[in-house]
């Protein structure tokens, strides 16, 4: 049992390239109001794969503000915004990490009062 | 509690309490965005490749005066498919009577095979059918601790997070539910040693579960610090009530309710729980309950840590945005 548990404490430490693609931070931040329309969306996770990871925000009506592809660089997926009016947009994304597990999630952020 | 043949009987459930949830109690489980962590006495409701080491129970038995007891088990999942997978598990089991009489050993060995029914994403549902096997005869008979005969237990789990909730219900969306029932049946129908019949069982259980996780990157970033961000506050509660075949053995349903919180990293989770006897038959006072588990399809996700047959070596699709 020692040897095991000192195995899987060594394959946790050198794992370091996989695992799922959490959310780890977003900007706008997830659920909150900002004053000003931001330029863009944001959201750092883990071990992003560039072919495969995408974000659509869209606004209350259902329409696409966002400008299209992401880019992708280091740990960051970032997509460009058409100019916001004052509201509550849902932002969707997807990522598939290095590993090939696949994490999706969404969230809304308000621009101006709700 | 319990003397002769009720204490007989109490502690029998007991211990299918306790191997069925060693049996059935690890998997790693996405349903769309929502992450059902690994329970630690009843079952989540997804196949994966897994392994906790270990998993300790401590507790007081419902004797009088009551026993001491520890509970330290293994066990281990793998997929065969990426729907059907295989878990096998044992337990080490010491109860100390008071006045030094002490009896130790392995109960008999489990192995459950299940099979992901449902992952519905969207709707953050998932189903899962199983049966679950005790081996009669690989643990120690002597010392009372495991049986000569073998069990099956079918069983159904679910799982249901509440993130499909119009986004005005709020930080209530991140809340999740998890259930099992299961209906054991021994593959004998009498105990000629202790003269007693062996009962068929119901076992059933769930839980009740906030993912912290989910308020974070799905309703609400309140910039809490990242230790709180992984935390999982949950009540899991799990019983066995004897249905048929219990002529002459008591018919009350032991169990217990544990309240407790399980931290979700990356490659691993830590869990602990108070365990609360819901009668006298199932315990004295406030037991514990601990366990480390590991996510071995994040640990090694091109070996060990994917299917046997069918796993993708390369991406499943290209997704659709």
């Amino acid at each position: 049992m020692r040897k095991l548990i000192s195995l899987s404490l060594f394959a946790m430490s050198i794992a370091v390239a996989h695992a799922h693609a959490f959310l780890d931070h977003a900007s706008p931040l997830v659920g909150s109001t900002v004053a000003s329309a931001p330029r863009e969306v944001s959201l750092t996770s883990q071990n992003l794969e560039a072919a495969f990871s995408s974000v659509q925000v869209t606004g209350a009506n259902g329409a696409r503000v966002d400008q299209g592809k992401p880019q992708i660089s280091g740990n960051t997926m970032r997509v460009g915004l058409k100019s916001l009016s004052q509201g509550t947009y849902r932002v969707r994304w997807q990522a598939l990490s290095v590993d090939t597990h696949k994490t999706e999630g969404s969230f809304t952020f308000s621009v101006g009062g709700r | 509690m319990l003397r002769s043949s009720n204490c007989s009987r109490a502690f029998a459930l007991a211990l299918l309490l306790v191997a069925v949830s060693a049996a059935d109690a690890f998997a790693h489980c996405f349903v769309g965005p929502r992450f059902f962590p690994a329970t630690l006495a009843t079952d989540d409701p997804c196949v994966a490749d897994q392994m906790s080491l270990p998993t300790v129970a401590w507790s007081k038995t419902g004797d009088v005066p009551p026993a001491t007891e520890w509970d330290i088990s293994a066990d281990i999942s793998k997929r065969i498919t990426e729907d059907f997978g295989i878990t096998i598990s044992d337990t080490w089991s010491n109860i100390h009577q008071p006045g030094g009489f002490t009896k130790a050993g392995f109960g008999n060995l489990d192995t459950t095979v299940q099979y992901q029914l449902l992952k519905d994403g969207p709707h953050e549902l998932a189903l899962l059918v199983g049966l679950a096997v005790e081996w009669g005869g690989t643990g120690a008979i002597d010392s009372g601790l495991a049986t000569p005969w073998s069990t099956l237990t079918p069983t159904f789990n679910f799982g249901k997070g509440f993130g499909d909730l119009p986004d005005s219900f709020g930080w209530l969306r991140a809340f999740a539910v998890t259930g099992q029932i299961g209906y054991q049946f021994p593959t004998r129908s009498f105990d000629v040693d202790s003269g007693t019949f062996i009962p068929q069982v119901l076992v059933y259980g769930g839980s009740i579960q906030y993912s912290m996780p989910y308020l974070k990157s799905e309703i609400h970033d309140y910039q809490l610090p990242d230790f709180i961000n992984h935390l999982f506050p949950i009540v899991e509660a799990q019983f066995a009530t004897p249905v048929a075949n219990n002529f002459g053995n008591s018919p009350i349903t032991i169990g217990t309710i544990n309240p407790g919180v399980i931290w979700v990293g990356t490659y691993f989770q830590v869990g602990a729980e108070a365990v609360f006897p819901v009668n006298h038959a199932s315990g004295t006072g406030v037991g514990f309950l601990g366990q480390l588990h590991l996510y071995l399809d994040d640990m090694f996700p091109t070996t060990i840590g994917r299917p046997l047959l069918g796993g993708n070596s390369t991406p499943p699709q290209k997704l659709s945005f």
